[in-house]
């Protein structure tokens, strides 16, 4: 049972995008799936990082691990490729490589 | 544990809360930079070159709208910028809850230096109850708890996720960028008294306190948990600001009792009709000599037709109805309407004080107001933001 009190759903019904049903809301469903993807990824990379550093108290020493600029550059590129690669489909660069594997044929 | 903020009203955050933070500023600025730049190629590559083929050329903004609906990149960008916007709000507000007790039981500590006043007895506008701004569920007047200062709390979290850090260190860009230039643009005009409308928490109002530390600074909001937020978050800055709740387009105060009327992203929120009350009590309480200096969006008479199509995404799904409306109007005239003379109406666009510093931003404001791309935009290359106003008389 949540303890929430702040509401995380706003009133009124929200925009359709595409034309069929559902779709925008599966995109919503991915994108906080992708988030917490994002999260449980970037948390395993910060246990290695400490896991090569300190003891094994994993817990409070990556709560209180300090970012380095190189940990913050990775993590931003990460967070950027794992959001390319979800909406692989929806940008002008997906269009134009489909165009280029029919152009080579693909399998029939 | 990391702190979200560095004042007194910060919450704690695990490496959980930040991860899902910093993915959402990710995503939002993938959507305002990458996702926006497929739009408009394929609007200047395809689709506008089409219309005009076709002996349909699009010649407004609502045309170009209707023209791109249909096409994947716009269905692409306007579902994923809708659910970044939603999400903005729900990765912030977890951090919230768990603290919600004490952030009230702090909000409610005696002043140091400001006030806070509240009237539980103003009537709050329609335009503020009747939808949940900017997409986020209860909005900024919604109270769950005695005391309460969750959206406050909420607004001043989401800032940073929403602006992927384009509003500044401590969400003050704004209103530095505007007293800033008030300063060296008019270095013998010496403000005592300066009056922020819509402060929300006060992030935009405080820079005022420090560009000009001789001035007594008030700022009014409609929204109790804002305001108790505000307070608590300038006592905490130690920055005296009297903070009081009252509906800017009727004002308590007596005429002539403000040298400078400022506000910040608040009119395009308004009904046409209450800007022009607003812009009324503005007049009405500055004193002669004093000035109306406000951050808005450009006017749509001043920006290029594709970038007045993309600015008024907002206003069709973003639950800022009024946002087209007021971008459509003549500035100035407004100004005039409301009793300011057409000779003392100022404008300008400038780049962020807290980016450039003050030598790189004293240079700019003495060159051409320059209306392009970045204007009004929050952009990492360089947004300018656009102020207006006018001196009384």
């Amino acid at each position: 049972m949540s303890n929430r009190r702040i509401p995380r759903k706003r009133r009124g019904q929200r925009h359709q995008f595409f034309d069929a049903d559902g779709v925008d809301e599966v995109l919503s469903c991915v994108l906080r799936l992708t988030s917490e993807v994002s999260a449980l990824s970037e948390r395993l990379y910060l246990t290695e990082r400490v896991l090569e550093g300190q003891g094994l108290n994993v817990a409070d020493a990556v709560e209180s691990y300090p970012l380095s600029e190189a940990d913050e550059a990775a993590m931003s590129a990460e967070r950027q490729r794992l959001i390319e690669t979800v909406l692989a489909q929806l940008g002008a660069s997906a269009q134009g490589a489909e165009s280029i594997e029919d152009g080579a044929g693909g399998p029939s | 544990m990391n702190r979200s903020h560095d004042h007194d009203m910060a919450v704690s955050l695990t490496q959980h809360d930040r991860s899902r933070r910093a993915f959402v500023a990710t995503l939002r600025s993938h959507v305002l930079q990458r996702m926006a730049g497929d739009l408009r190629q394929h609007f200047e590559g395809a689709v506008g070159p089409e219309c005009e083929k076709s002996g349909t050329p699009l010649e407004s903004p609502e045309a170009i709208h209707d023209a791109l609906k249909p096409e994947l990149p716009f269905k692409a960008y306007s579902s994923v910028r809708t659910a970044a916007q939603e999400m903005v709000f729900d990765v912030v507000s977890d951090a919230v809850d768990r603290e919600l007790e004490t952030l009230n039981e702090r909000a409610a500590q005696p002043a140091k230096q400001g006030s806070l006043t509240l009237n539980a007895a103003l009537p709050l506008p329609k335009s503020v109850t009747g939808i949940d701004v900017h997409l986020s569920p209860g909005a900024y007047h919604e109270e769950r708890a005695e005391n309460d200062v969750s959206a406050g709390a909420v607004y001043d979290n989401s800032i940073d996720v929403f602006a992927f850090g384009q509003f500044g260190k401590r969400h003050n860009d704004i209103g530095a960028t505007l007293s800033n230039y008030l300063r060296l643009k008019y270095p013998e005009f010496a403000p005592t008294s300066i009056l922020d409308c819509g402060c929300t928490i006060g992030h935009n109002t405080l820079p005022w306190a420090e560009t000009y530390p001789e001035a007594k600074v008030t700022a009014i909001d409609v929204a109790a948990p804002v305001l108790r937020y505000a307070h608590a978050r300038a006592e905490s800055m130690g920055v005296p600001v009297d903070f009081r709740q009252m509906n800017a387009t009727a004002m308590d105060f007596e005429d002539n009792q403000f040298d400078v009327v400022f506000s910040s992203m608040f009119m395009h929120e308004l009904p046409l009709k209450h800007i022009h009350q607003y812009l009324k009590e503005a007049f009405r309480v500055l004193k002669p000599g004093g000035v109306l200096w406000q951050m808005e969006l450009p006017p749509m008479n001043a920006m290029p037709l594709y970038e007045n199509f993309y600015m008024n995404w907002d206003t069709y799904y973003n639950n800022e109805p009024y946002y087209g409306t007021f971008r459509k109007q003549d500035y100035r005239q407004l100004l005039t309407d409301a009793g300011f003379s057409a000779d003392h109406f100022i404008e300008a666009t400038m780049p962020r004080y807290t980016f450039i510093g003050e030598a790189a931003f004293e240079e700019s404001i003495h060159s051409n107001n320059t209306f392009d791309t970045l204007t009004g935009r929050m952009d990492p290359k360089g947004t300018r933001w656009y102020g207006f106003g006018a001196w009384k008389r």
